[in-house]
C-alpha cells in the first residue's frame, strides 16, 4: 500500500482533477470530486444560497464547494452588461465538491469520505506537454497609451477616480500544471496561491490578495494597492518609507481603503466596519505591496449571494467607483478577461468562506496559455510607468516559460 | 428617517453607516426612488457619485421639489448637485483631489462650526464650484486652505447643507461630529 507521500506523488503525476490551495503553514489538496458544477448567471444565486447550504458531508473540511467565479459572471451578477468580446469560451465559473483532502504541512495527512481512496488513481498520464518561450501581448505600448489617455480624460471629468487597464499575454502551450505550480511556489509562494486542474484546462496562480475571509459572522478583506519593483538590495523598511512618501501611491491606496470599507458596509452591521491594520508592507519575490486589513460584523440574515454581490468583482483590481468604472472598462476592453479579476476560493456549508482575487494567474486552455495583468490609472499616473508595472506583475509567471 | 439617494458610488455606504448613528437610514438608487418613503422621511441626503450634476436630472427634480420642505444634505457630487440647482456652475479643477487629505478652514459665515477652525478632510473630486458665486441664502462656509476651493455650504433658511469633501472617509478626522452638527441643526 502506498504511504501518504507516495500516494500524493502518484496523484500529481496522474490526470486526476485536483485543486491545491495555499494555507497557513502549507497547502491543501482537494480531489476525488463527486460533483462539478458549471456556473452561469442563471444558476449562480441558487448555487450560493441553496446548494451551498444543503451540503452534508461527515467531515467538516470536506463540507464545501471549491472553485472559481470568472469576471464576466461576476459582472453579470451585479447587472453590469458586457459587450461582445473576443473569447476562448472558457467556463464562466466552475465549482467542485471534494471527497478527499490532503493536507501538506510538516507531515502529510489525509481525510477522505472514501474508504478506498488510495486505489482511485488513474494510470500515468500520456499527455504531450510543450510550451513556447515567447508571448504575444494584446495591447502594445502605443495602444496602451491611447487607452490610458482616454481614461485619463474620464478621470478629469470625474466619471472615474481610478481605473485598471488590463493587458493579456498569450502563447501556444500545453503545460504540466502541477510541475509549473511547484516551480512557481519555489520562487513566489504567495498567501493566496492556488492550482486547479481538470481534463480540459489548468489554472495556476500566485495571487497575493485575499478578498474575503469569513468565519461565523466576522468578515475580513485585505486590499492591496501600491506596488514597488523590488531589487536585491531593497529592504522592507525602505519600501515602507517609499510608499509613505509617495503621494500617488498613498492616494491610490486611500481610495481603495474607502471603497472596501464601503463594500463591507453594504453587508455589515452599522458601525462595525473597522480598519484593523492600516498600510502595511508585504514582500514578494519581484515586488513589494502596500496592504490594509478591514474587518466587519455581518448583518443577520446576510446570504452568501449578498456577500458575493457586495464584494465581487473586487474593487481594488477594477477601480473606483466600481459600477461606473466597470462600465467604462467594459466599453473599451476587446478581450474577455476570463478568470482574471474573478475570484477563487471555497464556501463551507456552515457559511464560512475564503476567496481571493484571481491575479498573477495563468489559464491553460485549448493549447493556449494566457496571463493578464493590470495597473491603476489615477490622475498622476504615467502611461509608460503603468505599462511597465503590468510587465513586472506578470514577470514571475512569464519566467516559468523561459526554461 | 433619513433617505439617501445613491448615485452608484463606492463610498455611499460609508456615509450610510455614519448617518445610521443618528436616525434609521434608507438607501435607494437615484433611478429607483421609493416615493412614499421619500415623502415621509425627515432628511434627504444626496450621495457622492461619478460624473457631474447635469448627469442626474432625477435628483435635480427632487431637490427643487423638496427644498424648503425637508432638510437636504449633499456630499461631494451631492454638494455640487445643490449648487447646480442654485444656478452655480460646476467645472473641472486644475489639480484633482482623489484620496487626498486636505486642510479645510471654517469661514466666518458658518452657523454650525467654529469660525477659523481647521479640519482635516478626505477628498474625492475632479470638479469644483466656479466662482465668484453669490446667492441670497446659500453661503460658502468652508474652504480648502491650499486652493481656496469651496468645501461646505449652508442655507439656514431652507435647511440645505453640503460638504465637497467626504465626512465618511477614513481620511476625515471626526466626520461623525460634522454629520451630527448638520443633522441636529434646526
Amino acid at each position: 500500500m502506498l504511504n501518504n507521500k507516495e500516494y500524493l506523488n502518484k496523484i500529481f503525476q496522474s490526470n486526476k482533477p485536483l485543486i491545491i490551495y495555499k494555507t497557513i503553514g502549507g497547502f491543501d489538496v482537494y480531489t476525488d470530486f463527486n460533483e462539478r458544477i458549471v456556473l452561469n448567471s442563471k444558476n449562480f444565486k441558487s448555487f450560493l444560497n441553496i446548494k451551498c447550504n444543503k451540503l452534508n458531508s461527515k467531515i467538516k473540511e470536506l463540507n464545501c464547494y471549491v472553485g472559481f467565479f470568472g469576471y464576466k459572471l461576476l459582472c453579470k451578477n451585479i447587472d453590469i452588461k458586457l459587450p461582445k468580446q473576443q473569447t476562448s469560451n472558457f467556463y464562466p465559473g466552475l465549482v467542485y465538491k471534494p471527497q478527499t483532502l490532503i493536507k501538506i504541512r510538516k507531515n502529510i495527512t489525509i481525510k477522505s469520505l472514501l474508504k478506498n481512496f488510495r486505489k482511485k488513481i488513474p494510470p500515468q498520464k500520456k499527455d504531450y506537454h510543450f510550451h513556447e518561450k515567447k508571448f504575444n501581448l494584446n495591447l502594445n505600448e502605443s495602444q496602451y497609451s491611447n487607452l490610458f489617455e482616454y481614461f485619463s480624460k474620464k478621470i478629469k471629468l470625474g466619471e472615474t477616480y481610478q481605473i485598471k487597464i488590463c493587458q493579456t499575454y498569450s502563447n501556444k502551450s500545453h503545460i504540466d500544471a502541477v510541475n509549473f505550480f511547484w516551480k512557481l511556489m519555489s520562487i513566489n509562494e504567495s498567501p493566496e496561491s492556488f492550482l486547479m486542474r481538470d481534463k480540459d484546462y489548468s489554472i495556476i496562480s500566485c495571487s497575493p490578495e485575499t478578498l474575503i475571509t469569513k468565519k461565523k459572522n466576522t468578515i475580513i478583506t485585505k486590499p492591496i494597492a501600491g506596488t514597488l519593483n523590488r531589487t536585491k538590495k531593497m529592504t522592507t523598511k525602505y519600501a515602507m518609507s517609499y510608499f509613505k512618501k509617495n503621494e500617488k501611491e498613498s492616494k491610490e491606496h486611500n481610495m481603495i481603503v474607502d471603497m472596501e470599507r464601503n463594500d463591507l458596509s453594504r453587508i455589515c452591521k452599522s458601525g462595525s466596519v473597522k480598519i484593523s491594520k492600516l498600510k502595511s508592507v508585504e514582500k514578494y519575490r519581484d515586488l513589494y505591496h502596500y496592504v490594509t486589513e478591514i474587518k466587519g460584523t455581518l448583518k443577520e440574515k446576510t446570504s452568501n449571494h449578498d456577500i458575493i454581490s457586495a464584494m465581487m468583482p473586487a474593487g481594488s483590481v477594477i477601480g473606483c467607483p466600481k459600477i461606473n468604472t466597470l462600465k467604462l472598462l467594459n466599453s473599451r476592453e476587446r478581450l474577455n478577461r476570463n478568470i482574471y479579476t474573478g475570484s477563487f476560493g471555497y464556501i463551507n456549508a456552515n457559511g464560512d468562506m475564503r476567496f481571493n482575487i484571481i491575479i498573477r494567474a495563468l489559464l491553460n486552455f485549448k493549447k493556449r496559455t494566457e496571463i493578464s495583468a493590470a495597473s491603476g490609472v489615477v490622475i498622476d499616473s504615467k502611461a509608460k510607468k503603468e505599462y511597465k508595472e503590468n510587465y513586472i506583475k506578470a514577470k514571475s509567471l512569464l519566467d516559468l516559460f523561459k526554461i | 428617517m433619513i433617505y439617501v439617494i445613491d448615485h452608484e458610488d463606492s463610498f455611499t455606504y460609508n456615509l450610510v453607516h455614519l448617518l445610521d448613528n443618528f436616525a434609521p437610514t434608507y438607501v435607494s438608487n437615484y433611478f429607483n426612488i421609493d416615493k412614499k418613503k421619500l415623502d415621509t422621511c425627515k432628511i434627504i441626503v444626496f450621495s457622492p457619485g461619478p460624473g457631474d450634476p447635469s448627469n442626474y436630472p432625477e435628483t435635480q427634480k427632487i431637490y427643487h421639489q423638496y427644498k424648503g420642505l425637508k432638510k437636504i444634505v449633499g456630499i461631494c457630487l451631492g454638494f455640487q448637485q445643490i449648487l447646480y440647482g442654485e444656478k452655480g456652475q460646476i467645472i473641472p479643477q486644475k489639480k484633482i483631489y482623489h484620496g487626498y487629505q486636505s486642510r479645510i478652514k471654517v469661514l466666518n459665515g458658518s452657523s454650525l462650526f467654529k469660525p477659523n477652525k481647521i479640519l482635516l478632510g478626505g477628498r474625492y473630486h475632479s470638479l469644483k464650484l466656479k466662482e465668484p458665486f453669490s446667492h441670497q441664502n446659500l453661503k460658502i462656509t468652508m474652504r480648502c486652505v491650499e486652493t481656496n476651493v469651496a468645501m461646505a455650504i449652508e442655507d439656514t433658511i431652507n435647511n440645505v447643507y453640503g460638504f465637497q469633501f467626504h465626512p465618511d472617509s477614513f481620511l476625515t478626522v471626526d466626520g461623525k461630529f460634522l454629520i451630527q452638527k448638520i443633522l441636529q441643526s434646526k
